[in-house]
């Protein structure tokens, strides 16, 4: 039973934050079926997109396929990397739905395009840790852990405060129990230049390293380099696509704390895989990937909106461990017998606002460089 | 048009002459075929055919790999080769790809499909005799019984293989108290106890296989250093993941921005299978790999506890840097004769590709490297050593060019008469990897004969009977002649009659 349910997550996930364009195989081919209400006049519209890899296997779960087409829609879709969408000609294409609002706001200035943009469904970076890990931060300030003992949340000035004092898991209490917890602490993320979790980790840290203030200016981004450069550099070689750290994880290999993004998380529940001893930690001041819609033809907007809208397809992306917008019963009900690992309101988490592209490009160039 | 073609064809001819005779899986023929998905892999992948075979049934694509070590394959990738060759890459890592930015770019996403830590496996014995528990051996335990001369290892060379490559990532951040990704200082400062490790070192290979057979035959090294999963499949050993840290190699299935729709849609529908809990279990029960699904328990046997996962350095100066270090300053240097067949038949072509091939192969000698021309036709015609002393290189490499240069082709053919010169020449080996290659066209045709290079052998002191002999099949060479002197000596047969001469010589290297 648990065996047939496991592809989906890694459907999910086979294509990494690409560093161009590409085709994607699951090409969503809607069967044009004849609408039950009889209303034979109308055919579907074909829509194609450009879309963050993430997010390709929702496009391609035939449910999603299913109630799109209910409403009129083939679409198709291309992954690319959010970040690389900017350097993108799009057009013939109506719409891009990159996985973060600053490169959704870069390509609707480029495209000149009206705001606001539909904004269906988010999800919030998270932490994962085993267990081990997990209490060590706890026992020592870096965390608090809730009663379920399976979530809790990681206090980022602390652990901003270890990491520029290199603190290593050996000066931890209570780390000696564990001989995997060696070494410096650090989360291990993916890389910030072609990669947007790691990029949003950089916004997060950077907001919490700059005083509690987005960094709008190269003087912010200056002040906090140093930091930065040491949160990336301490991990050596990074992957591309936030699938890797976490099947690391699972596998019991790399590091003792990833960041992945919730929805990763939240599938893996929903699909009632086993998650052994993982502990879900969400930051205090954390960022969201907002997975935003930059409509570029009429139906491109009408889409993004039927997204942000239908009860159908916001229920479906709450299977894939997404938030819709706007309404957090839908994720709290589909989630609630997993309320012990997700933190379903998000109740003291700050949502740390994203630099501008520009902004947040630089400050990834410095902390690789 | 027809000459990108030629080029084309020329890399994957000097691929398969690259791949070794023994494990090869490849075909000359590299043409697309439909539902055929041709991919350049790791060569430790070759215990995958099952996995393959079960992919075929479940989705009806054709896995076929072409074996080849990660900085050769990265390298060809970023030289644009890979484009149109191959439709996807199955590395055991893309760590080292990452590093380089002409690499980066021909990949456009990858997913990992199982994972295996660098390990040591230990004969029982000596994991007794040493006192160790083995799940609480370190490095600096490892280190100290090499010091104490109570260990001595194996392991596959980092310039040509993956898991000599990840094995030396493991020992220097290891060694060197690296907290976290290697810098350059780490392995500076390092050099000292790395020196001292890789002393331990006996035994050198281009392939895990041959690691394994060597191993096996010379009875008297304690350990291997290798992927947990090939020293699972290695009888007698006990395998250890040091606790204080591995390098893990997490086998990501990657496809190329130079493909189509059609083939990066295979290459994710092999992806979504592999990922299912059916292949899961079936690779972990068959190739001793760790699932990367949560559903899927590693196989009976993976010890499950944990383990510090060792950054991969995240520069490429510091990889490369290491690399280098090892080469020409960490490892035992080798002594090697090169036993060079330049009777009457090699006259002409034959004779101007093993110039060629020989002068290519001097802008790969180590320094350090002791090397011995020895060409010969009805006997030895002379004997020339050289080495390449690390205070000037160039010397010992422009001497060994001048003397190939100097070769001509007149006489017969006397192999044996030849090698028991080199045996002769070489006496104990000391501290240096010792081996002899030989190079020939031809039959034995004058001098002694095979019975009594078989008594001669058979009567050399146990150190020197250490001394593998490479053959190479070149021209009219005798296949079985060539096989029984590899077998006889724990050599390997090298094929430089599908290949090329150069890529047979290029091989041997990770061999020496």
């Amino acid at each position: 039973m648990l065996g047939s349910a496991s592809t989906l997550p890694l459907v999910r996930r086979i294509a990494g934050i690409v560093l161009a364009v590409l085709l994607i195989g699951g090409v969503v081919a809607a069967v044009v079926a004849g609408r039950d209400n009889g209303d034979k006049g109308t055919a579907t519209k074909t829509v194609r997109g450009v879309i963050g890899s993430e997010k390709a296997d929702f496009f391609a779960d035939p449910d999603v396929v299913k109630a799109l087409a209910a409403k009129g829609f083939t679409v198709k879709t291309e992954t690319s990397g959010s970040w690389a969408m900017e350097g993108r000609d799009l057009k013939g294409y109506d719409f891009a739905f990159p996985s973060s609002q600053a490169p959704a706001d870069a390509l609707a200035a480029k495209y000149k395009v009206r705001q606001p943009l539909p904004r269906p469904f988010y999800s919030p970076l998270v932490v994962v840790a085993h267990r081990s890990a997990a209490q060590v931060l706890a026992d020592n300030g870096l965390a608090t852990l809730d009663k379920s003992q399976d979530r809790g949340t990681l206090k980022m000035g602390a652990y901003l405060d270890a990491a520029k004092a290199d603190r290593t898991w050996q000066q931890l209490k209570g780390a000696d129990k564990h001989g995997e917890l060696t070494g410096t602490l650090y989360i291990a993320t993916t890389d910030p230049e072609t990669s947007n979790s790691g990029a949003l980790y950089l916004a997060a840290a950077s907001y919490v390293a700059n005083g509690g203030r987005v960094a709008a200016s190269s003087a912010d981004v200056a002040r906090t380099a140093p930091l930065m450069h040491k949160l990336i550099s301490v991990q050596g070689a990074q992957q591309s696509s936030s699938d890797g750290p976490f099947r690391d994880f699972i596998s019991g290999a790399g590091n003792p704390l990833v960041l992945v993004y919730e929805s990763q998380v939240a599938s893996l529940l929903l699909e009632k895989q086993p998650v052994g001893d993982l502990v879900v930690l969400y930051p205090d001041t954390t960022a969201n990937s907002d997975h935003t819609v930059v409509p570029l033809t009429p139906e491109g907007r009408a889409l993004g909106e039927l997204l942000s809208s239908e009860p159908t397809l916001r229920k479906l992306a709450v299977r894939h461990g997404f938030r819709p917008q706007g309404d957090t019963a839908e994720f709290v009900a589909a989630t609630a017998a997993h309320s012990s690992y997700l933190n379903q309101t998000l109740t003291g988490v700050r949502q740390a606002p994203v630099p501008t592209s520009t902004v947040l490009h630089d400050m990834a160039r410095r902390a690789r460089g | 048009m027809r000459r990108l073609l030629a080029l084309a064809l020329g890399t994957a001819a000097l691929l398969t002459a690259c791949t070794s005779t023994q494990d090869t899986k490849t075909e000359t023929d590299n043409a697309p075929r439909p539902g055929t998905l041709r991919v350049l892999a790791s060569s430790e992948l070759s215990d995958m055919t099952p996995v393959f075979d079960q992919v075929r049934k479940d989705t009806g694509i054709t896995i076929r790999p072409t074996y080849m070590g990660t900085l050769d394959a990265v390298d060809l990738l970023a030289k644009g080769k890979v484009d149109g060759q191959y439709d996807a890459l199955w590395l055991s890592s893309n760590d080292y790809l990452r590093l380089r930015p002409d690499a980066a770019k021909k990949v456009v996403s990858e997913t990992s499909i199982m994972s295996s830590p660098v390990a040591i496996g230990v004969k029982t014995a000596t994991v007794t005799a040493l006192g160790w528990q083995p799940d609480k051996v370190t490095w600096s335990q490892i280190e100290q019984a090499v010091q104490d001369g109570r260990l001595t290892y194996g392991m596959t060379d980092p310039a040509r293989s993956n898991s000599g490559f990840s094995t030396l990532i493991s020992v220097a951040s290891a060694l060197s108290g690296a907290q976290s990704a290697l810098t350059d200082a780490d392995v500076t400062k390092a050099t000292p106890r790395l020196k001292e490790f890789f002393k331990g070192q006996k035994l050198t290979s281009g392939s895990s296989g041959w690691l394994a057979e060597a191993y096996q035959r010379r009875g008297n090294v304690d350990a291997l250093l290798n992927y947990e999963s090939v020293l699972k499949g290695i009888p007698g050993l006990t395998v250890i993941r040091p606790s204080d840290g591995v390098v893990t190699a997490d086998y990501p299935l990657t496809s190329l921005a130079s493909t189509d729709t059609t083939t990066r849609d295979n290459v994710r529908r092999v992806t979504t299978d592999l990922r299912t809990a059916a292949l899961q279990k079936l690779i972990t029960t068959r190739t001793h790999r760790r699932p990367v699904v949560t559903s899927v328990p590693p196989a009976s046997g993976l010890d499950t506890s944990r383990r510090r996962e060792l950054p991969f350095p995240g520069s490429r100066s510091v990889a490369d840097g290491l690399l280098e270090s090892y080469e020409n300053k960490l490892r035992r240097p080798s002594r090697t004769v090169y036993v060079l067949d330049t009777s009457g038949s090699m006259a002409g072509d034959r004779l101007s590709r093993l110039k060629k091939a020989l002068t290519a192969l001097t802008g790969d000698f180590r320094q350090r490297e002791e090397v011995t021309l020895m060409p010969f036709g009805s006997g030895v015609k002379s004997v020339r050593t050289h080495v390449v002393s690390p205070g000037d290189p160039q010397a010992g490499l422009d001497a060994i060019r001048a003397d190939t240069k100097a070769l001509g082709a007149d006489g017969n053919t006397a192999i044996y008469t030849s090698l028991e010169k080199a045996y002769e020449h070489l006496g104990s080996g000391g501290d240096t990897f010792t081996s002899i290659v030989l190079m020939t066209d031809g039959e034995n045709t004058t001098g002694a004969k095979a019975k009594e290079f078989d008594g001669f052998y058979g009567q050399l002191p146990a150190a020197q009977r250490e001394i593998p002999v490479f053959p190479i099949l070149f021209g009219d060479s005798d296949k079985a002649e060539l096989q029984h002197i590899a077998d006889l000596t724990g050599g390997r047969l090298f094929d430089a009659q599908k290949g090329s001469l150069d890529g047979a010589f290029e091989e041997i290297r990770g061999y020496q």
